[in-house]
């Protein structure tokens, strides 16, 4: 499997001065925030508890690099009823898949732990895990506090036997993963200085109801729900950096348009509408600005317009087709396909159109590019024979890797993770399209929406804090 | 009430502790609070929109039947493209020039030409490179006298494959302009 450069191998990974200092015990209550605007489901409540960051270094980052995690059972407390214990179960469950899908650690769970004979005592139990070489250990509590679950999870480094992470969280039982990817994220966070993207969504279209229509899920494939059901075509979903609403291509009218959805009341509302083919569209970071395809008089040409549909500026004027815009994080450049030169190949140019470069010279069909979140590379699917592979093109050097060699079926719609740590995209084999998640650190590879077929992923921005 | 207690008492803990503990956190590595936020889980599907009625209107039975009855003849056939390309090719040519013959002999008719494409490629290239096929189509049927205001097109790009499947034969078949009698001039 090829692997690409760790962004995690180029953080140090000594761990830093950090918020939870408090060097005493006891438990800091802080009152819940107000969600006021979205009441459901229930708010939860986290704090910081008391821990201590005066750690040494854990791991020199270099190479493939993982931090060596023990995490042992979450420890419940007695008096825990049934549906509570369960939602524990549940946390506990999805807290693991969070850390090991972030590829960031080595984790050894119970069974690795089991052959260690526990004595209780804190010190010497830390020493035991240590003995199994690892370098930290996750421990956590729960228990029930009326119609909710709590859980207190500590990291200690254990070297110093210090804490160096502690986070309480509260939630009604239907929150338990959402409490786990929420304590991943800051785990991740905490390790790798980037948040961790437990708490990201991935657009996507699915045949599963006969139409394509635009469904949501949560990053690890949970949690899928319908965005529209127009009983039509509707391809292309495309968040807006605001996380709050999602553009997408749908055919319902006739030709093919760029509506809007609002994710929180579901309500659609057309941007570009009229004239024969409006299509492929991306938001600009600052979610001011509109890229897309448009057709004029049967050849289509990129357009931007302002994030309502107005002010439409024809930015490409070739004689080839111009399709699937994208803007660069920073907003000033648009990557996109043109098969000017012949053949379709990604090319980069200021938003205004000027500055034109080529970025795609091998092979006969580059389509699809997404950037890296911090601008310096572009990822998009490149024809094999019959089928598609997803490469990745680091735009200073314009060297190329392939990320899907070896692997069966075709390839496309390639979509960075907000962390630039992991890639979606589509994988179509026997007939059949399903969405993957590759974990650029490692090379892993994990099949998502399994009902119908399911293309086009689009990553969602970080929710907001 | 212990809780309480114990919240009184951690209040004062963590009062003595931040004084005891004055620097205070200089990155962002662990903030101080976090709220799980919620999204919504459940998003109703939008009532079905009404113009789905336009697409119905293409399907009705009359102008299917007049479209029925020009392929029977020979008449108005798919024309097919190579791997990524729009370019018509002389066998392509020459079913336009029949199919223009149909609309020379039948001014009451308006035709739509849906550009198709096989399931390479991107489903967002697809769509452009559809948009191109029935252009050329269309801009060969204007050529040879047929007048554009009776001429419409629609790109589908991969979404409606006329065959399924991952074969040769297959891609062929679906890399087409098909040609449907869709309405009726208003002057005809």
């Amino acid at each position: 499997m090829t692997r690409i450069p760790s962004s995690i191998a180029r953080f140090s990974f000594a761990v830093r001065p950090s918020v939870v200092r408090l060097a005493l015990a006891g438990i800091l209550f802080i009152p819940t925030l107000a969600w006021s605007q979205v009441p459901q489901p229930q708010a939860d409540v986290a704090e910081d508890l008391p821990g201590n960051s005066d750690v040494t270094a854990v791991i020199d980052g270099g190479g493939m690099a993982q931090l060596r995690l023990a995490f042992p059972s979450i420890t419940v407390r007695t008096g825990t009823a049934a549906d509570a214990t369960a939602a524990i179960g549940a946390f506990e469950t999805a807290l693991r898949e969070d850390l090991e899908a972030s590829g960031v650690f080595e984790i050894q769970g119970p069974e690795d732990l089991a052959v260690l004979a526990l004595t209780g005592v804190q010190a010497t139990d830390f020493e035991l895990y240590r003995s199994l070489t690892n370098q930290s250990v996750l421990v956590a509590e729960a228990y029930q506090e009326e119609d909710k679950f709590v859980v207190e999870g500590r990291l200690y480094d254990l070297a110093s036997q210090q804490s160096i992470l502690g986070k309480r969280y509260r939630g009604t039982f239907d929150l338990s993963r959402r409490v786990a990817h929420t304590f991943s994220d800051e785990i991740i966070l905490y390790f790798t200085g980037a948040r961790g993207i437990a708490l990201t969504s991935i657009a996507f279209n699915s045949d599963r109801t006969g139409h394509k229509e635009i469904y949501l899920m949560d990053y690890d494939g949970e949690n899928i729900r319908p965005l529209t059901g127009h009983n039509s075509i509707s391809m292309s979903p495309a968040w807006a950096p605001t996380g709050d609403n999602i553009a997408y291509v749908s055919f319902f009218a006739g030709a093919p348009g760029i509506y809007r959805v609002d994710l929180a009341t579901g309500a659609k509302q057309p941007i570009v509408t009229d004239g024969n083919l409006n299509s492929s569209p991306d938001f600009s970071a600052d979610g001011r600005k509109i890229a897309f395809t448009r057709s004029i008089d049967g050849n289509t040409e990129i357009f931007v317009a302002d994030r309502d549909g107005s002010n439409l500026r024809q930015v490409t004027r070739s004689a080839g087709i111009d399709t699937n815009p994208a803007f660069s994080p920073n907003g000033t450049k648009l990557a996109f396909t043109s098969s000017r030169a012949g053949n379709p190949h990604i090319y980069i140019m200021d938003v205004e159109g000027t500055n034109l470069q080529r970025v795609t010279f091998e092979g006969t069909y580059n389509d699809g590019a997404d950037w890296s979140p911090d601008g310096t590379r572009i990822v998009y699917a490149t024809r094999r024979g019959n089928a598609f592979d997803i490469a990745v093109t680091d735009l200073a050097l314009l060297d190329t890797k392939v990320l899907t060699t070896g692997m069966p079926g075709s390839h496309e719609s390639p979509t960075w993770s907000p962390d630039g740590r992991r890639i979606a995209f589509s994988t179509t084999a026997n007939s059949k399209s399903q969405i993957r998640v590759m974990t650029l650190d490692t090379g892993e590879v994990k099949t998502l929406a399994s009902e119908g077929n399911n293309m086009s992923p689009d990553w969602s921005p970080y929710p907001p804090r | 009430m212990i809780r309480n207690g114990m919240i009184a008492l951690t209040s004062l803990v963590l009062l003595t502790g931040a004084v005891a503990c004055k620097p205070k956190p200089k990155t962002a590595a662990a903030p101080v609070i976090q709220s799980v936020e919620p999204t919504p889980t459940e998003i109703a599907p939008p009532p079905t929109p009404t113009i789905e009625e336009d697409e119905q209107a293409w399907m009705n039975e009359e102008l299917a039947r007049v479209t029925a009855e020009a392929n029977a003849r020979g008449l108005l056939g798919d024309i097919f493209f190579d791997f990524d390309r729009f370019e018509l090719s002389a066998d392509a040519r020459e079913r336009l020039a029949k199919n223009a013959r149909f609309m020379m002999d039948a001014p009451q008719f308006v035709l739509t030409i849906e550009g198709h494409c096989d399931e390479r490629g991107t489903n967002d290239y697809n769509l452009a490179l559809g948009e191109r096929r029935a252009s050329a189509a269309r801009d060969y049927l204007v050529s040879l006298g047929v007048s554009a205001n009776r001429l419409r097109t629609i790109s589908y790009g991969e979404e409606r494959p006329f065959c399924n499947g991952s074969t040769e034969s297959c891609w062929s078949q679906n890399r087409r302009g098909h040609f449907m009698v869709s309405s009726r001039t208003t002057d005809g």
